[in-house]
């Protein structure tokens, strides 16, 4: 099974822009109650990630006031170079992947790196436990 | 952490220039308020002939209406058709850009037509009907950042500026709110303003208010304008902007802080100078880079 089959398409979960601050991207990621936002520039391309565990590091970390913090842009503070996989790629090659890298999610993207979906580890087992 | 923008200032026939990023330093000067047409000439070439003898580009600064005064029996202003008048006269007598605050959003359009900047109050940083008149003046907005904000805060104004078609800002810092009657200057506030990429100004004669300190009317200490010129220039600035008359203690507005043209030319020097060291310093040690 490719992962094109199981992914989550891209009105199904968070994505924000290089403009968007990280109050509106944590308001973004609630909507979906899913624990990670893509960051995609205006031509759509996959510029970096944020997750709960990313907040939650820098919740220990940083020390401006909240005010300030929520205003900061998501970008800012996202991980530039994620672990990403694309729609033609085997569902268990990228479960594996995400053992891996104790990720939960893979963001998808196609050859230009156009964000087109996201891999998430709910579906992705469902898809391959017996049932 | 956003890309520096650079803002291109002046139309028609006037001095052009640009002002961020590495950019040299700007100054912007003037009375506060517009008294009079030949007292108006006469600043705009006594201040001319000290900037063209630092070589700094500069913008002359003069309200035609103090929508602010503490007191209802304060100097109100020109108005607004003879303060544009005058304004224009500035620009085609000395080739100079002008730069005006408005108070009322149906000021902006005939404000943008004359001036080439247009200043948004510091009162009035985050009113929606203020900010959006001023963008669709399509000039670039001096927009002051409130006494009662915090740095990070003015991005909220930004964004409704940039909602409104515009991308053409200077923040400015004037001081913040400390108690009643005080303001301090937070250091702090420049890089945090300039990660917005837009260019920061300083407004050192505001900065050093005391805002309604004599009962009906603000006092402030002009006295420490030169050290925090050159403590805010050395922290990174694109912009300077300092009220300046020939005789403050008759000036009709903010006479307590206004600098005294006497003074202009040393502190210019002094803030070019800090200015081009501060480049060398990250050209040569490169640019800041202790993170959190």
């Amino acid at each position: 099974m490719k992962v094109k089959k199981v992914m989550l398409n891209i009105n199904q979960f968070p994505i924000v822009n290089e403009n968007t601050i990280l109050k509106e991207t944590l308001e973004e990621m609630d909507k979906y109650g899913i624990g990670i936002a893509c960051i995609v520039n205006n031509k759509n391309h996959l510029i970096g990630i944020i997750t709960d565990g990313d907040f939650r590091r820098k919740l220990l970390k940083v020390q401006k006031p909240f005010s300030a913090f929520y205003l900061d842009y998501a970008i800012d503070h996202a991980i530039i170079s994620p672990v990403v996989c694309y729609p033609k790629a085997s569902l268990i090659d990228s479960i594996d992947l995400m053992g891996l890298k104790q990720v939960w999610d893979l963001p998808v993207i196609d050859d230009k790196k156009k964000l087109v979906g996201l891999l998430h580890l709910h579906q992705a087992i469902s898809k391959v436990l017996p049932k | 952490m956003k890309k520096n923008k650079i803002i291109n200032i002046g139309h028609g026939n006037v001095n052009k220039f640009s002002i961020g990023g590495e950019l040299p330093l700007a100054f912007v000067g003037g009375p506060c308020a517009i008294e009079s047409r030949d007292h108006t000439l006469f600043m705009a070439e006594a201040i001319s002939k000290i900037c063209s003898k630092v070589e700094i580009n500069w913008i002359y600064k003069s309200c035609y209406d103090k929508d602010c005064r503490s007191s209802p029996k304060s100097f109100h202003g020109i108005g607004l058709d003879e303060g544009l008048k005058i304004l224009d006269e500035v620009r085609n007598s000395f080739g100079v850009p002008v730069v005006s605050d408005f108070s009322n959003p149906s000021w902006a359009k005939p404000t943008g037509e004359v001036c080439d900047i247009i200043q948004v109050p510091a009162y009035l940083c985050r009113q929606t009907s203020i900010l959006k008149s001023a963008a669709e003046t399509k000039k670039p907005i001096l927009l002051k950042k409130g006494q009662f904000m915090s740095p990070w805060n003015m991005k909220n104004s930004c964004s409704k500026i940039e909602s409104f078609g515009s991308e053409k800002i200077i923040l400015a810092e004037r001081g913040t709110f400390m108690g009643y009657n005080m303001l301090v200057n937070d250091m702090t506030s420049f890089p945090i303003m300039a990660s917005t990429g837009y260019p920061v100004c300083y407004d050192a004669t505001h900065s050093v208010q005391l805002p309604t300190s004599m009962g009906n009317i603000s006092g402030g200490q002009r006295e420490f304008i030169p050290n925090l010129v050159r403590s805010a220039v050395a922290n990174g600035i694109n912009l300077l902007f300092m009220e300046t008359h020939n005789k403050p203690d008759e000036a009709l507005s903010d006479s307590n802080t206004v600098l005294d043209i006497k003074y202009l030319e040393k502190i210019l020097l002094q803030a070019k100078m800090i200015h081009e060291t501060r480049l060398e310093i990250l050209k040569k040690y490169g640019k800041d880079n202790v993170h959190v």
